[in-house]
Formats: structure tokens, sequence, C-alpha cells
């Protein structure tokens, strides 16, 4: 198991310089205090004085946030200069001599702190435990007492709001700093603070209501701004300051946030006080969200199963055993079930909630120990067309740039992504671009909040008909290059299949107004929205699950990219083709060889020089033939020819589609080993239940949409008392093929040595540079931001005639509404994390969103419950009328089992790699009748609608 | 609907939609070269076993296993790199 060795754990504290990071070829050499320091030119004299080691007091400024200048308390002298100007709000100019200590400076500091403090609890919890910062500048200052005295006009009595169940807003700590205000706009984008009142009156409001009830959307960039203590987190209040810290990384979405878990504690006693967004973390430069933010209590959630349980059949009850005799049992039962019907007949499925070596131990054990390539990982129900679609036209599996690369685009198209929930710190990225002028196409059925919200409104909102993308992404290049509008040099020099292409493109039928009946887009205004992408002059192209999720989701990626070769926006910042991934490690758990066609780094397995690389380490044979898939391992179960399953971290009976289907196949298999935290739905049909180890039990790797490699670092033991890859190689190694290694540093190793991308990776150089994008290679030994600069991956990139073929899945009289599905920001994916923490205040149950004019058709109020169903199956949920949506279509979450979402998928599926067609499902919708509700043994008063109102359960707008 | 197609006939279906719009020969060899590549050995002799108890009416389909029994598919495509 992995040992902490807590003399290697980061507990360094941050430096806050005040003002944020200026970017200048141009230096400026100033002297501050007789210590000369060289910075870019328009630094601020406050973060040049940090910089060379002075701090300067300061309440209004850090260095997230652009100087404000207004608490009055980061005075300086300018030798030459007149009075006392604020160091935040001071630009250095090259020469320029600063004192920070005059007499005359203190004896203002003092009495700016001195009338701060006249309005501040004289017994402050924060001052008392280090969590508020008055305490400290009053001793900079040497403020020793109040003049004023504390019976004047004052804030103390004002009542704290404990109404966000993360942080307590308390305005009698609050000096009006309104970092917090700025935090929520600058940072956030969401702008739900401001400062009601003026002069004395004024107080930080969350527009007028509570926290809970306002537009806040919990990200905790104002609680992590607040100089005081009137943003606390309650965890902090409940259990006092951390002790030692780790930066490790957040194991929610596919950004990929570095976060300080904050501790108290060691060992097995270790308790987390708070998780703190980690400045220096390349995906996420000090922002969070509610999940990564606060959302990590799950860990130690009672429901955690700690202990292996085994059972003989799934009627039976479970039995707590050791691990050894749970490990024997999966390795005999597998054997057993390979000795009676075939090798072929197990398999195992990865999990990109996982680590890269977790994933990588996995699809060993299932190359080398099952001795077949039945592996595949739930990226196959998620980006899996991404891999197939980019990996066609540029020759990566990948997306192009790094999250930063964003601020240099000047138009966004964005494609079936909703980044506020699904990617809210990416997102927040986002609304700054566009804050500074980018502008923004979004191609979605529902009008999501990038459409309009505070300071973003699209240029365009293209509401593409579920199903039609391809025909929509078509028009667009239709319009490129019909009216002229491409790269011609680009598209000469740097494709190839040109000519077929632009002759296909350009077939009339493919015109905006010849899809305009199919797509559901004004002709006019896709023209006009393909003119703004093709004009750039940087445009880029970011999208999600509404483009992969389709029966053509391999042929829309292809089409993004496309659209991308005929604009020449690849190969610079500011441009690409963008993936947003769904889970923390769905990339790497694709590029560590979990596809049962493809061994590490992409490579097919029918290639004898990549096998034998393999082969010659592993000692074994390796199958030159791909194996099942998901979908077709559940086919196969049925069929009675797939009858052993290892599942790691992974909930299939609830994220997978059909699920009578899925269920069926469980239920035919002989044996199911889960390893997971919780008994999750597919738990109800194992006959093994081995215990998984949290993200903050875990020394390991994670990478995330952007290709960087993050290090997940443990915080505390196993709280299980195995690391997941140990009990990975302890199977392998029952089942007659001895796997070990020391560490997870060790398998990182082997991954470097045999994947070439990854050549150049080890926990000891992402320890030092702190995170790197692959391709990490003698080449680009520090990382590769942007992909396919000057040259694609495959050499020239490769335009695809893509052919619109209409799903198969069709609305009609009996199902006349399409479905489609997606993600709420409070909640994450199945939701057996976050059902399991206070985010669940926002989101207690799945909501089926219709428009009013559906459900005015079908006598619906909004809150009725309502019967949904498919040709595949039927479910029930509260109704919300909405007009986020457009008429025909009705969109629910998949978050929680009650609901089952997937009871009504289909198994309709991308034709290229089997990715589920999630995004459109023929369904009906009508009033629960009471009998039917009884029928389905529903109580009446079950459904709970007591949610709060503000954004955070901003599907009840 | 589907259901009672068997799963590698209703895959097929889903190749063929995709492909149809080629020429024929191409298309038949478009599907047999990802079938070689993506679809495990025994959902290949499961499609070609159907295809010669005429359980298969698309004839494209049935073009594009012939090529597979024969052998008939771009093995260096198949070697090229996919993901997905």
């Amino acid at each position: 198991m992995t040992t902490i060795d807590e003399s290697t754990v980061i507990a360094e504290q941050e430096t806050d310089y005040g003002t944020p990071r200026v970017a200048s070829d141009e230096t400026a050499t100033v002297t501050v205090d007789g210590r000369e320091v060289s910075v870019p030119a328009g630094t601020s004299v406050m973060r040049a004085a940090a910089e060379a080691g002075i701090e300067i007091p300061k309440l209004c400024a850090t260095d997230s946030l652009a100087a404000f200048g207004s608490c009055r308390l980061c005075l300086v002298e300018v030798e030459g200069g007149k009075g006392t100007p604020a160091s935040c709000t001071t630009p250095c100019s090259d020469g320029m001599v600063v004192r920070t200590d005059t007499e005359q400076v203190q004896d203002l500091r003092r009495n700016v702190m001195e009338l701060y403090l006249s309005d501040h609890p004289t017994d402050c919890d924060g001052c008392a435990r280090g969590s508020c910062e008055m305490q400290k500048w009053a001793r900079a200052t040497g403020v020793a007492e109040v003049r004023y005295g504390l019976d004047g006009a004052s804030h103390l009595a004002d009542t704290t709001d404990h109404s966000n169940p993360y942080f307590d807003y308390d305005p009698a700590a609050c000096i009006v700093c309104s970092r917090c205000v700025r935090a929520c706009s600058e940072t956030q984008g969401t702008f739900a603070l401001t400062v009601d009142g003026r002069g004395f009156d004024s107080r930080v409001s969350a527009g007028g209501t509570d926290f809970l009830n306002s537009e806040c959307v919990s990200c905790g960039a104002c609680v992590q701004a607040c100089p005081t203590d009137a943003l606390t987190e309650r965890s902090v209040v409940q259990l006092g300051m951390p002790t030692r810290s780790v930066v490790t990384t957040c194991a929610y979405c596919g950004v990929g946030c570095s976060f300080k878990a904050e501790v108290q504690g060691s060992g097995e006693d270790t308790r987390v006080v708070r998780m703190t967004p980690w400045k220096d973390g390349g995906a996420n430069e000090g922002h969070s969200c509610v999940k990564g933010r606060f959302a990590y209590g799950y860990a130690a959630h009672d429901d955690r199963q700690m202990e292996p349980m085994v059972r003989d059949s799934i009627d039976d009850e479970w039995r707590v055993v050791s691990w050894d005799e749970a490990i024997a049992k999966v390795a005999d039962g597998f054997r057993a079930i390979q000795d009676e019907h075939g090798v072929g007949y197990i398999g195992g499925i990865s999990s990109s909630r996982c680590t890269n070596e977790e994933v990588y131990v996995v699809q060993k054990m299932v190359r080398a120990a099952f001795g077949n390539n039945n592996v595949d990982t739930c990226a196959r129900v998620c980006h899996s067309p991404t891999g197939y679609g980019l990996n066609h036209a540029f020759g990566t599996s990948a997306g192009t740039q790094d999250f930063r690369s964003v601020e240099q685009a000047d138009v966004i198209l964005l494609i079936g992504a909703n980044p506020t929930d699904a990617h809210p710190v990416f997102a927040s990225r986002m609304k700054k671009r566009l804050r500074a002028g980018a502008r923004i196409i979004v191609a979605d059925p529902r009008r999501i909040d990038l459409v309009r919200s505070p300071h973003v409104e699209a240029s365009f909102h293209l509401p593409v008909r579920p199903g039609t993308n391809v025909a929509f992404v078509n028009a667009m290049a239709h319009v490129i290059v019909t009216e002229g509008l491409l790269d011609e040099e680009f598209v000469r020099s740097r494709t190839e299949g040109t000519d077929g292409y632009l002759e296909f493109i350009a077939q009339p039928e493919h015109s905006p107004e010849a899809t305009e009946s199919e797509t559901g887009i004004p002709a006019p205004e896709l023209r006009a929205a393909a003119r703004l992408y093709a004009a750039g002059p940087n445009s880029a192209i970011y999208y999600g699950l509404g483009v992969t999720e389709h029966s053509q989701g391999s042929t829309m990626v292809m089409g993004m990219a496309n659209l991308a070769m005929l604009t020449g926006n690849l190969g610079r910042e500011g441009v690409g083709v963008n993936p947003l991934r769904g889970q923390n490690n769905v990339q790497g758990s694709c590029d560590m060889g979990s596809f049962p066609h493809e061994l590490p780094g992409y490579r097919h397995v029918s290639r004898a020089d990549v096998r034998d690389i393999y082969e010659s380490l592993w000692g074994v044979t390796i199958q030159p033939e791909p194996g099942l898939r998901i979908p077709n391992m559940f086919d196969s179960a049925i069929g009675g020819s797939f009858l052993g399953l290892y599942v790691q971290g992974e909930d299939i009976a609830q994220s997978d589609p059909n699920t009578q289907h899925v269920e069926a196949a469980l239920r035919a298999m002989e044996l199911v080993v889960v390893q997971d935290l919780f008994l999750n739905e597919t738990a109800r049909f194992a006959h093994v239940f081995l215990p998984g180890a949290s993200f903050l039990e875990k020394d390991g790797t994670f990478t995330n949409a952007e290709r960087r490699l993050n290090r997940v670092r443990p915080v505390m033991p196993s709280r299980v008392g195995k690391d997941e890859w140990q009990v990975v190689c302890e199977i392998a190694t029952a089942m007659g093929y001895p796997m070990s290694y020391g560490s997870a540093a060790e398998i990182m190793e082997e991954i470097a040595a045999t994947t070439p991308t990854f050549a150049g990776v080890s926990f000891a150089r992402l320890d030092a540079e702190g995170s790197m994008q692959w391709p990490v290679t003698d080449a680009a030994p520090h990382g590769t931001p942007t992909m396919h600069v000057g040259q694609f991956v495959r050499g020239l990139g490769q335009l695809t005639p893509t052919v619109y073929v209409p799903t198969t899945e069709r609305a009609n009289r009996r199902f006349p509404l399409v479905l489609t599905t997606g993600r709420i920001l409070s909640q994450y994916n199945v939701g057996a994390q976050t059902r399991r923490t206070p985010n669940s205040t926002w989101h207690p149950e799945d909501v089926l969103e219709i428009h009013p004019s559906d459900a005015e058709l079908r006598g619906i109020s909004d809150g009725d419950v309502v019967e949904l169903s498919s040709r595949v199956g039927a479910t029930r949920l509260t109704a919300l009328v909405s007009e986020r949506m457009p008429a025909g279509v009705v969109y629910t979450t998949f978050h929680h089992p009650v609901t089952g979402a997937n009871v009504v998928t289909t198994e309709n599926s991308d034709w290229a790699t089997n990715c589920p067609e999630y995004k459109v499902t023929a369904v009906q919708v009508t009033v629960a009748t009471e009998a039917s509700r009884a029928e389905a043994g529903e109580a009446p008063e079950a459904v709970s609608h007591d949610m709060p109102v503000g954004a955070m359960a901003r599907h009840r707008r | 609907m589907s259901g009672d197609v068997p799963p590698v006939v209703r895959l097929g279906h889903d190749l063929v939609r995709n492909f149809e719009a080629l020429p024929p020969e191409k298309a038949a060899e478009e599907i047999a070269t990802h079938i070689k590549k993506f679809w495990e050995p025994r959902m290949r002799r499961d499609l070609v076993a159907r295809v010669r108890a005429g359980e298969v009416d698309d004839p494209l389909l049935a073009k594009a296993a012939e090529d597979l029994l024969e052998g008939d598919v771009d093995r260096e495509e198949v070697k090229e790199p996919s993901g997905g």
C-alpha cells in the first residue's frame, strides 16, 4: 500500500502578491526599501515589493483580482512623487524608488486600520483562529487600541446568513472591501454579489436575498477572496484551521483543477478541513466550483463500504470476508469460467474516475492475466467518438489546445456543451474572454446560460434539433466553401482529401436553406454564424457530449475538424477543436490502453511491433485481435458468450443506456466483480464487492481535457487497507500471472518506458514542473500545450466528406417528443459522490424540463409528476415547465438512480464507436395518474419540491 | 424494433447506413475494414454465419462479410491509430 511520506507533503503558504501578474516584454527595475527588483512593465508597486520579499499591508487587494485601491492600507511613498499613492494601483516605472515603511506611511496605515477595527468584532473568532487577516494587519500596523471606542454606530449586531450549506456570511465581520463582489464578477463571472447601500450603510449583498436563494453558484471564489471572517467555510468554523496541506487534483470533471487539501492530523486520523483551489494549477489557476471546492464529504460518508464482501448468488445476503478470500473468489471464479467456456468469456471495465496508473494495471491484468483484449472504459459511453474523429482528422485522440488558449480566441463556437454546469471553472475562463470582447455562437437545443447571462450574450443561438448535428456542421462548412471564406493556403498546404471534400460539401443539399427543415436552424442565422466563425481571426470550437452521444457522434467530430481545417483555425493559440471531457480522467483512461483494440498510446493490437514491446516486458502473448466493447459485452452476456466481468469505479447499471438491457446482461453473468466506494446500482448484480479508495487516498496522475497530467497525491492512507492498483495486481497474481509494483510511480515508469507520447513523464518531473501536457518527448520535454503546430501529427489533416445520416430514432405519433439528457452544476454523473454531500440541497431529484406549449398540450403543470416513456421503458419525474427548452424537446439529468433516466434511453449508438445515443430518444410525456404511481409503488408525497429558487437550481427557471 | 435484430446485424446496419453513400465496392471494403479493426473475432464469425444462413438481407453488409471471409481488408489501415 502507498505509504505517505509527510516530508514530501507540500505545505507551503501561497504568497499573495496583491495584484495579478503582468505580461510584458519590457522590464521595469525599481527599488523598494533599498531592494532592487526587476518586474514586467506595468506591474504594481505592491507586487514588485512582494517579489522583493516585502509584504505591504493590504485588505482590498489580492493577486487573483484587478487592483481596486479602496482600503487605503497599502499606501507608500515614491521618491519624487506627490503624496502617498496606493501601491496596488501604482504601476512601476523604471528607476522608481519606493519606501513602504516611512513614518508618514505608518501613521496613515495605523489610522486607517484603527477605523476598520472600530467596526470589527473584538471577539472575532477568525482573528483568534487565524482565518481573519484583521489581527495580522492590526499587529503589522501597530494598532494597539481604537481611540474612537466601540460604542458608536457599527454593524456588529448584523445577523449571520447560514443559508448556504458550505459557508457562512457574517456581515459583522465584513469590511466591505468588495473582494468577494469582484471575485464573483471577475473570477467566476456570475455577478451574484453586490454592495448595497451607500457610505456607512454599504453592505455586501447576494442580490437582496440570502446566499442559498440568490444567483450564487457556490464556487467559493468569494470565500477564497475574503480577507476577514465574513465569508468562512463552515468546516473551518466547526473544525478550526488546518495544520498541513497537500496539493492534489480534483476527482470530478475533466477540467482537472488543482486543489490544496488542507487537513488536520496525520495517518489514519487525517481529517480534511477544506479544499482550496491551487493558484499554480495549470487548469484552474486558483479557481474552483461547488463540486471540487466543497463536495468532498462523500469520501468520509458512512455509506462507504470498507470491507470486501462476497455472495454466491445476487439473491443472497452479502458476507464480509478478508481481502485474501475475496481476491481468491475473484481469481478462482474467473479462471473457472475460462476453463469451462474459453479465454474470451471474461473481461474488465476501467474507470475514468481512477488514476492513469490504476487504469493501466487494469488493462494489463486483462491482457496479461485474462489473456484477451476484453477491456473497455467508460469513455465508451461519452467521448469515444472524440478519440475516433480527432484521430482520423489530425492523428491524435485528444483536443488541440490548452485551456489558457481561450484567452486568445475571438470567436467561440460552442456545440453541444453546457460548460457553466458541466465544466464550470473553464466556463469562467470562457466568460472572462467574452466579457473582454470575444463573441460566442451557441449551438444547442436548450437555451443554456451562455446564450444569455450577466455580461454574456451569444451572437447566435442555433437551437439545433437533436440528431441533426452533422447536417448543421455540413451547412456551416457549405457556407464557408461556397462563399469563399476558407483559408485557401492552409487547406492547400496542410490537408488531404481536399478536392473530394470540397466537391462534396459544395453540393446544394448541404446548404443552410436545404437543411433548415432538418436542423430547425433558420438559414439566414446559420449563414451569419458561419461567416462569423470564418472571420475569426481566431475561432475556437468547444464541444461536449451533445456532439458525441449521437448515432453520428464520430462523423460530427470529423465535421468540426473539417470546419477548423477549412478556416485554418489550428496550430496556434486561440483556435482549435476542443472536447470538454466529462470525467476527471477520461483522457487518461483512453490514453492508457483501455480500449479493446488498442494498447497504450492508441496503438492497434494488430501491430506486432507494439505487441512485442509489451510481450517482452510482461512475458506473455498478447492477442492480436480486438476484444469486446462494453455494449458488446452486454450483448454477449445475454447471448451466453460472456460470463465474467470486473468493473472498476463505474456504475454501468445506472449510467449506461437501456437499463433493462444492462441489468439483463449483468444477471446473465456468473461472476460480476465491482470495485467502488459505494454499493452502487451495479453492485446489486455483483458477486464480489471490493472496496475502493477515494481520490484523497490515491497516489497517481489524472490527465484532463487539455492533455495535462496532474499529480494526485495521497492526503491520507487508503481507508480500506489497499491501493486499487494493488488489488488489481493481486487478482492477476492469484490468477497465475504475477504482477506487482512498489508504488504508483513505478507504474508510471513502465508507462513512460513503453508509450512514446509519455516518454518524458515521471512523478519526479511532474512534481518539479507542476504539470505537463502530453506529448512529453525529447522534442517537447516540457510538454505540448498546442498541438499540430506547422504539421498535423498524421502529417496532412484529413478532410472527410461527412455524409448526414439521420438517426433511426425518430419521433412519431406514439412518441412525439425527443428526450435529450445532460448534467446540472451541483451534481456529477450518476451522483454517487455528490448525492452524498450537501450538494443535493440544490438538486434533490432529477426533473423533466418541458416547453410550455408541450406541457399545455398534455395538461402538465409545473411540479406535476409525469410519466416519461419510450419504446424501451418508462419512468416518472417531476415536470419543470421551462422556456429554456424548444418545443418538441424535453430534457432531464441522470444523477439520481430513483429516476433512472436510462430506463428510457435506447441501445442506438455511434456507428464507429458504439457510444450510446443518449441525446436522442423518442418519448411521450403524460401526467402520471395516481393509479400508475401507486402501481409503481410511489407515494404521492414522495417527491419534494422544497428547493432553493436561485441560480443553483437554475433548471427551475 | 431493433430488439429482435441480432446485435451484430444491428451494428452492421449502422455501418451500412454510414458508408452506403460510397460506391458499393468501396463501401463494402470500408465496412469490412472497420469490422476487422474493431470487432471481436466471435462477433465477426457470428455475422459471417448469419450471412451464410441467409439471415442478412442487406447486400452491402453481405458483401462486407464476404470481404472479411476473403481477407479483403486493408490491413495497413487496420493498424493505423484510431482512438475511439
